[in-house]
C-alpha cells in the first residue's frame, strides 16, 4: 500500500500566517469570524466572514512579479514558498502541481468586466484576462519554482482541495512525478458574498448557514527533508443523487460509502480510525446528511468527530485548510478520516495516516 | 492506497460531441469527410464591438439545447443549467446512450470529470450587466447559480442519475485533455467502474474579448501552420467518451470503439499565457503518454494536434512533435475546423481522434495554403486521408504552460 508522506505546509489563513500560528489558531479554538470590513454588506442579510488581515504579499513575492498576480494567484504563491522553507528542501523539476478553489477568480473576472464596460471590449487590461483563469495560481507557482510535472486545477466546490490531493497521490503512486505540491486557495469578495447570501446560504441573524472563509494553505508531498506531519494513505469519492444542484441531500449511505472507500483505499481497519475531521459547515443540510453518515459507519463505536470550519469558514484555501488542519492532528491518532460534502451532491473523504504503514 | 494499474486497460464504449460542425457524431464526421468548417461572424453578442467578428458557434440557443436534453419533461431542471452545463449534457447524453446500447452502463458506480475553462461565465456577464442597472439585491441570482466550474460535472451527472462522484478540472484550455487522464487513473485504481469523461465550454464575452486584447485572434477564420496564420478562432462545445476498464465493457457485452492507452502531463513552467518557444514542455506529455503505453514513436501513426493557429503554438509543437516523434508522423488541427473550443477542446478533439480511428480516416488541415516555414512537417491539407492507423496522439495544451497528451489505440 502507497502512503505519501507531506513534510512541508504552508499557511495562509484568516487568523493565522503560517503552519505555527494555524496550529496556534487552532488550539486555542479561536474563532477568525468576524464583521466584514473589506466590501460593503449594506442591505445584505449576512454581514460576516473569515478573512485573511495582515498579509504582505511583498514579503514573499517580487515587486515585478506581484504586479502580474492577482489575489488568488499572491495567496496561493505565499503558501508555497511557506511550504518549501517548511519541508527543508527545494522540490527538483519532475515535480507536479495540484491546485484546488472553489469559485477561482471571480474577482478578476469582475474587474475585467468593469473595465470591459468601461473602456469597451477591444481595451480592457491582458493582464487581467491572463489572470482570469483558474489555474493562475498553480501556473505562477510552476514558473516560479521550476516545475515541470503535471500541473491541474481542480474546482469541485467545497470539496476541491480534497480532490486536487486525490489527483496528485494518484499521480505520485503511478509514479509519473517525483514530488507534488498540494493545495487550495479562496478568495472571499462582494460579488460571491451577495449571490450567496441572495440565495440564503449563509449564517445571518434569522438562520443558520455557513460562514465563508479564504486563504491558501499548500503542502508538499514526496520531496523535503522534514520528518513526514502525516501521510495521505486513502481516497475515496461517490456522489449523493438525491442532491439538488445547489444544496446538500439525505442520501446518507453516499456519504458512508465514500468514507468506507477512503478506509478500503488505505488498507486500515474502521476501528482504526480515530478522529474525523468532519465536513460540518453550518448548513442544516449538509450537516444533518454527515452526522447520520457517521452514525450509520461507525454505530456506537463513534470516532472523535472535529469540525474546524467555526474556525476558518467554509471554501477557506478552497478547502485545504480543514486538510492541514487534520494534518496537525493526525500525530495524536493511528488514522483520522477527512470528509468534504459538496453541495450539488459531490462527496470526497481522505485517510489520512501518522505512520508510514 | 491502491496504485493506477497501467496493466488495466482503458476501454471507450461512448463518445458525444457537439460543436460548430455538428450536433453529434455522425454530423461532425459528415462535416470531416466534406471538409466543411464551421466557422461563420459572430452572432452569440450582438451590440458587442470587439476587434474581430468571427467565431465557430453552436447555432442551437438555450431551448433548442434544452429540448435535445429530453424534451418538456426536462424543461423544468434544464432551466438553471448554464449554457456550458446544457452542451456538456447534450454531448454526455449521446456518449451514455451509446454505451449503454447493449446493457445498462453501473451509473450507481459511475464519475463525471469535466474540464473546462469558463463554466458559467457566460450568465455570469448577464447577472453583472444586470446588477449595473439594477442593483445587486434586485437582479436575478438564478442565472449566477451555475457559474462556478464545478456546473458541467453536476449538471451531467444528476441529468443521468450518477452516483460514483464528479470532479471538475479547470486547467485553462488543457482541462479537457486532463479531466479524461485523470477519470482513466481512477478507473485503474477501482475508485469508480466507469467515467463520463471530457469538457464543456459555452462562448462568452470575457474570452472573446480576452483573447482579442492579447491580440491572438485571427481575424479570418484560423489557418493552423499557414504562413499566413494570425491566431485562433474561437468556437465553443462539448465532448465527452464513456470509459470503462477493459474486461468489465467486455463482460458487460458493450462495443468498445478504441483504447485510450496513454496519458501524459507536462507543465512548461515558462509563462502565464506562452508556450515555451522550443515546446519543451509539450515533448514530455507526448513521451509521458508514449511510456505510459510502452510504445516507441515510430508507432505513432498520426497527431490530432493542439494546432491553434497561433504563431507560437503551431511553432514550438512542431518542434515538440519532431522532438519526440520525427519528422514523419502525419499530422492536422481539427481547429480549422470548429476554431479553439477552449477548456473542451481536449475532449472534442479526443472524440474526433477516437472517429478518425474508428473510420482509419484522417481529417485534415483546412485553409492550409502554404506551409509556414517553422512548420515542416505533413499537415495533411485540403482533403480527408485514408491512413492505417493502430496508434495516434491527441494534444491539448493551455495557459500557464499546462500540457496534455493522450494516445488512443484502434481496437483492430
Amino acid at each position: 500500500m502507497t502512503r505519501i508522506p507531506i513534510t512541508g505546509i504552508g499557511v495562509v489563513a484568516p487568523g493565522a500566517l503560517g503552519v505555527s500560528a494555524f496550529r496556534a489558531l487552532l488550539a486555542e479554538g479561536r474563532s477568525a469570524v468576524a464583521e466584514i470590513d473589506r466590501f460593503d454588506t449594506a442591505g445584505l442579510s449576512a454581514h460576516t466572514a473569515a478573512l485573511v488581515r495582515d498579509f504582505r504579499p511583498k514579503d514573499f513575492i517580487a515587486p515585478m512579479k506581484m504586479r502580474r498576480m492577482n489575489g488568488l494567484s499572491r495567496l496561493a504563491m505565499a503558501a508555497a514558498k511557506m511550504a518549501i522553507d517548511d519541508c527543508g528542501a527545494a522540490p527538483g523539476t519532475n515535480t507536479g502541481v495540484a491546485i484546488g478553489t472553489a469559485f477561482g477568480p471571480v474577482q478578476t473576472s469582475v474587474e475585467y468586466m468593469q473595465e470591459y464596460v468601461e473602456k469597451g471590449a477591444a481595451l480592457a487590461p491582458p493582464q487581467l484576462f491572463a489572470e482570469s483563469v483558474a489555474n493562475a495560481p498553480g501556473s505562477h507557482i510552476a514558473i516560479e519554482l521550476g516545475l515541470r510535472g503535471f500541473n491541474v486545477t481542480i474546482t469541485q466546490r467545497e470539496s476541491s482541495a480534497l480532490a486536487a490531493a486525490m489527483y496528485a497521490s494518484s499521480q505520485l503512486a503511478k509514479g509519473t512525478v517525483d514530488a507534488a505540491l498540494i493545495g487550495g486557495v479562496e478568495e472571499a469578495n462582494e460579488m460571491l458574498f451577495s449571490v450567496l447570501d441572495r440565495v440564503g446560504a449563509l449564517d445571518d441573524a434569522q438562520r443558520d448557514g455557513i460562514v465563508i472563509g479564504e486563504g491558501a494553505a499548500v503542502l508538499v508531498a514526496g520531496a523535503g527533508t522534514r520528518a513526514p506531519y502525516g501521510w495521505l494513505s486513502g481516497f475515496g469519492i461517490a456522489r449523493d443523487t438525491t442532491a439538488t444542484i445547489s444544496d446538500w441531500g439525505t442520501g446518507h449511505e453516499s456519504v458512508a460509502a465514500a468514507m468506507q472507500a477512503a478506509i478500503d483505499d488505505a488498507g486500515v481497519t474502521i476501528d482504526s480510525i480515530d478522529a474525523i475531521y468532519a465536513s460540518a459547515n453550518g448548513s442544516r443540510r449538509g450537516d444533518a446528511l454527515e452526522v447520520r453518515a457517521i452514525e450509520a459507519l461507525f454505530g456506537a463505536r463513534e470516532p472523535n468527530v472535529v469540525a474546524t470550519k467555526g474556525v476558518f469558514g467554509e471554501y477557506a484555501a478552497g478547502g485545504a485548510l480543514q486538510l492541514v488542519a487534520a494534518l496537525l492532528g493526525v500525530e495524536h491518532h493511528r488514522h483520522v478520516l477527512v470528509n468534504s460534502l459538496s453541495a450539488g451532491g459531490g462527496i470526497v473523504c481522505a485517510v489520512i495516516s501518522r505512520d508510514a504503514e | 492506497m491502491r496504485k493506477p494499474d497501467l496493466d488495466t486497460r482503458i476501454a471507450i464504449t461512448g463518445a458525444g460531441i457537439v460543436c460548430s460542425i455538428g450536433r453529434n457524431k455522425e454530423e461532425v464526421w459528415q462535416s470531416i469527410v466534406d471538409a466543411r468548417a464551421g466557422i461563420g461572424k459572430l452572432t452569440r453578442f450582438p451590440g458587442e464591438t470587439f476587434p474581430t467578428d468571427i467565431a465557430a458557434e453552436v447555432q442551437m440557443e438555450r431551448q433548442a439545447l434544452s429540448l435535445s436534453n429530453g424534451g418538456l419533461r426536462a424543461r423544468r431542471s434544464t432551466r438553471r443549467l448554464s449554457r456550458t452545463d446544457l452542451l456538456a449534457v447534450m454531448a454526455a447524453k449521446e456518449a451514455i446512450e451509446q454505451a449503454s446500447a447493449n446493457a445498462p452502463l453501473p451509473l450507481e458506480r459511475t464519475i463525471v470529470s469535466t474540464g473546462t475553462s469558463t463554466g458559467g461565465l457566460l450568465e455570469g456577464e448577464d447577472y453583472y450587466f444586470r446588477r449595473i442597472v439594477r442593483g445587486r439585491r434586485r437582479a436575478p441570482v438564478s442565472l449566477v447559480l451555475q457559474q462556478p466550474t464545478s456546473g458541467p460535472s453536476d449538471a451531467v451527472a444528476r441529468t443521468f442519475n450518477l452516483g460514483g462522484g464528479v470532479v471538475s478540472n479547470a486547467t485553462a484550455c488543457a482541462s479537457a485533455g486532463a479531466a479524461i487522464g485523470m477519470a482513466a487513473d481512477y478507473l485503474r485504481s477501482h475508485h469508480a467502474d466507469a467515467a463520463i469523461a471530457g469538457g464543456s465550454d459555452a462562448l462568452c464575452r470575457l474570452t472573446y474579448s480576452g483573447f482579442n486584447v492579447l491580440q491572438a485572434v485571427d481575424p479570418q477564420p484560423c489557418a493552423p501552420f499557414d504562413a499566413s496564420r494570425k491566431g485562433i478562432t474561437l468556437g465553443e462545445g462539448a465532448g465527452y467518451l464513456v470509459l470503462e476498464r477493459w474486461d468489465d465493457a467486455v463482460a458487460r457485452g458493450a462495443a468498445i470503439l478504441a483504447e485510450l492507452c496513454g496519458y501524459g502531463a507536462s507543465c512548461d513552467a515558462h509563462h502565464p499565457t506562452a508556450p515555451a518557444e522550443d515546446g519543451r514542455g509539450a515533448e514530455a506529455a507526448m513521451r509521458g503518454a508514449l511510456a505510459e503505453a510502452r510504445l516507441t514513436p515510430a508507432e505513432i501513426d498520426y497527431v490530432n494536434a493542439h494546432g491553434t493557429g497561433t504563431t507560437l503554438n503551431d511553432s514550438a509543437e512542431t518542434k515538440a512533435i519532431i522532438a519526440s516523434l520525427g519528422t514523419g508522423v502525419p499530422v492536422s488541427s481539427s481547429k480549422s475546423y470548429f476554431g479553439h473550443t477552449l477548456g473542451a477542446s481536449g475532449a472534442v478533439e479526443a472524440v474526433v481522434s477516437v472517429l478518425a480511428l474508428t473510420h482509419q480516416i484522417a481529417p485534415p488541415t483546412l485553409r492550409l495554403r502554404e506551409r509556414a516555414a517553422d512548420c515542416t512537417l505533413d499537415y495533411i491539407p485540403d482533403t480527408p486521408r485514408a491512413l492505417a492507423m493502430q496508434n495516434i496522439l491527441s494534444n491539448t495544451f493551455g495557459f500557464g504552460g499546462s500540457n496534455v497528451s493522450l494516445l488512443f489505440r484502434s481496437v483492430s
